[in-house]
C-alpha cells in the first residue's frame, strides 16, 4: 500500500532520512518525542513537501504525483489543519459530498449524531474534541483505503480520545483491507490499535518492532550498582544512571527473567521505548 | 472541481451580512449616481471577494489538509479563475440590471444597444483578477496586498511619467483613446476579451507554477 524508500528532507540543520513499508491491512503508528520529524514524514506521505531524496510511493505511485483520484482513497486527518474554521458543519457534509463520489452521508450523519457535533454551528465555535471528531470523521466518511493520522487524539480528555479511537476501531473492523498510518504521543492509543509500531529521533528510525513483541519481550529492569556490574548487557538496548542504580531496557525480557530471578522487571511500554531509547545513556 | 467550487460558494456566504450591506450600497448607488459606475462596481467587488477566497483556504494552515483533498494543484488553481468568473460575471448580470432598472426608473431607459459595451467590464476587470490571484498564491494575502500597491504604484507612475514626458495630460493616451472610439463596439468588446483571455493563461501559468512549488 505505502512505500518510503530512503526518504530524505531537510530544513537547515534539520534531516529526516527514513524508509518504511505499511502493508494492506495493516495499522502502523510513528512515535517519538516534540521535533523528531514525525510530521514531516506524514506530509511527505501526503504529498504535501517535496522530497528531497528518496521516494514516497502510495499503490506504486509517487506521493507528490497523486491525482484527484488518487487522492479518493486516501483519507486524512491533520492535528493543526482542517476546514476553514468559518464553515459549519453542515457545509463540510455539502463539500464532501461532492468531493468525494464514494461520501457515505448516512454514516457521517449517525456518527455526528453519536457524537452530539451541531449541524449549525461553525467550526471554530466547537470544542477541541468536537473539532478532532470532526476531523476523524471526514477521514472515514468516504470509504478510503489508507488512512493517514497526524496525532488524531493530541489535547483531548479520556473521553474524547476513546470516542476517537472507537471510530477508527469500528472503521477498520468493516474496512479489513483499509491500511492506518499514525502518529500519536500517547502511548497507549498506539498500544491499544497498532500492528507495529516505528520510532523516529532526530530524522532517523531508531527502531520498528510489532506492538505484541514490544509489549511481549521488551521490559525495563531495574538493578543496583553492583547487579548492573555483574549484568549480561548483549541484550540492552539502553541504560541509563538512576539514583538507586541502574534502569535498563530490554528486548530479551525472558532471559533476565529466567537468569537474574532478584532484579525488578516492568514489562516495556512505548513510552519506556520512547523515553529509553531517544533518552538514555 | 466541484467540490472545491462548493466550498468557495459556502465560504463567500459566510460573508453574507458584509455582502447584503454592499448589496444595500450598491441599490442605492445605482439610484443616486447615474451611469453605469455601478457595474463595475459590483463586477469588481464580486472579483475581489472571489479571489478572498485563497486567504480563506490559507487561514489557520488550512492549505496543508485543503491539499489532501481529492484534486491536484491545477485543478485547484483552475477553480480560482473560474470561480472568480462565475462570480464576476454573477454580479455583472446584477449590477446591469440594476443599472437598467435605475434608468426606467428615471425615465431616461438605457438602451439595450449599449449592452456589447456593458459586457467589456467583465474582461477589464478580470484582468486585475489575473494579477491578483497569483500574488495571493506567492505571497499570501497579507504581503500580496503590499505588492498590489506596489504595482498599482509604478503603473501610476509610469502613466504620469509619460503624460510629463509628452508635455500634456491627456496626449499621450488621446491617440489610442480616439482609436477606440473609432471602432465598433463589438471589436471593441473582441479585441478585449482575447486581451483577457491572454492575460488569465498566461496568470494561470504562472499560479500553476506556484502552487506546484509550494509545500505545506
Amino acid at each position: 500500500m505505502l512505500r518510503v524508500d530512503n526518504l530524505v528532507k531537510n530544513y537547515g540543520d534539520f534531516r529526516l532520512d527514513i524508509s518504511m513499508e505499511i502493508p494492506d491491512g495493516a495499522v502502523t503508528g510513528i512515535v517519538g518525542k516534540n521535533g523528531a520529524g514525525k510530521t514531516t514524514a506524514i506530509k511527505a506521505v501526503l504529498g504535501l513537501i517535496r522530497p528531497d531524496g528518496g521516494h514516497v510511493t502510495i499503490n506504486g505511485k509517487e506521493a507528490v504525483n497523486l491525482t484527484g483520484r488518487d487522492r479518493e482513497l486516501i483519507g486524512t486527518a491533520l492535528a493543526d489543519s482542517g476546514f476553514s474554521s468559518y464553515l459549519r458543519v453542515e457545509d463540510v457534509i455539502c463539500i464532501l459530498r461532492k468531493m468525494y463520489p464514494t461520501f457515505d452521508e448516512a454514516f457521517f450523519r449517525k456518527n455526528c449524531d453519536a457524537q452530539a457535533l451541531p449541524y449549525g454551528k461553525k467550526i471554530r465555535e466547537l470544542s477541541t474534541g468536537m473539532r478532532a471528531k470532526l476531523r476523524v470523521l471526514a477521514a472515514l466518511s468516504h470509504k478510503a483505503d489508507l488512512l493517514v493520522m497526524d496525532e488524531p487524539t493530541a489535547g483531548l480528555d479520556v473521553q474524547a480520545r476513546n470516542d476517537i479511537l472507537d471510530l477508527i476501531r469500528q472503521y477498520l473492523l468493516i474496512n479489513e483491507k483499509c491500511s492506518v498510518l499514525l502518529t500519536s504521543h500517547i502511548s497507549s492509543d498506539l498500544e491499544g490499535l497498532c500492528d507495529d509500531v516505528y520510532l523516529i529521533h532526530d530524522g532517523r528510525i531508531l527502531l520498528h518492532e510489532d506492538t505484541d513483541t514490544l509489549l511481549g519481550s521488551y521490559a525495563v529492569l531495574k538493578v543496583s550498582d553492583e547487579t548492573y556490574e555483574k549484568l549480561d548487557k548483549r541484550f540492552l538496548l539502553s541504560s541509563r544512571k538512576e539514583q538507586y542504580g541502574y534502569v535498563c531496557f530490554t528486548n530479551e525480557k525472558q532471559y533476565y527473567a529466567e537468569n537474574y530471578p532478584g532484579i525488578v522487571i516492568e514489562n516495556g511500554s512505548i513510552d519506556d521505548l520512547i523515553l529509553m531509547l531517544t533518552g538514555g545513556k | 472541481m466541484r467540490g472545491l467550487i462548493e466550498k468557495d460558494l459556502r465560504l463567500t456566504l459566510t460573508r453574507k451580512q458584509t455582502i447584503l450591506i454592499f448589496a444595500v450600497m450598491a441599490v442605492f448607488m445605482s439610484m443616486s449616481i447615474e451611469g453605469t459606475f455601478i457595474i463595475g462596481y459590483l463586477t469588481m467587488l464580486a472579483a475581489i471577494i472571489a479571489v478572498g477566497t485563497i486567504s480563506y483556504d490559507e487561514f489557520d494552515n488550512g492549505f496543508a489538509f485543503l491539499m489532501t483533498l481529492p484534486f491536484d494543484r491545477k485543478t485547484y488553481v483552475r477553480e480560482k479563475y473560474l470561480f472568480s468568473l462565475m462570480m464576476a460575471a454573477a454580479a455583472w448580470l446584477i449590477g446591469t440590471l440594476l443599472y437598467f432598472i435605475s434608468s426606467l426608473i428615471r425615465r431616461s431607459p438605457a438602451d439595450p444597444s449599449e449592452l456589447p459595451m456593458l459586457l467589456a467590464f467583465i474582461p477589464v476587470l478580470y484582468m486585475s483578477v489575473t494579477v491578483m490571484i497569483p500574488l495571493q498564491l506567492k505571497y499570501g494575502s497579507e504581503k500580496s496586498r503590499v505588492v498590489l500597491f506596489l504595482i498599482f504604484g509604478i503603473i501610476a507612475v509610469l502613466v504620469f511619467g509619460v503624460s510629463g514626458i509628452t508635455g500634456g495630460s491627456s496626449d499621450a493616451f488621446a491617440g489610442p483613446v480616439q482609436t477606440l472610439d473609432r471602432l465598433s463596439p463589438a471589436v471593441v468588446l473582441l479585441f478585449l476579451t482575447a486581451v483577457c483571455v491572454l492575460a488569465s493563461i498566461a496568470s494561470y501559468i504562472a499560479s500553476v507554477r506556484i502552487m506546484e512549488k509550494k509545500e505545506f
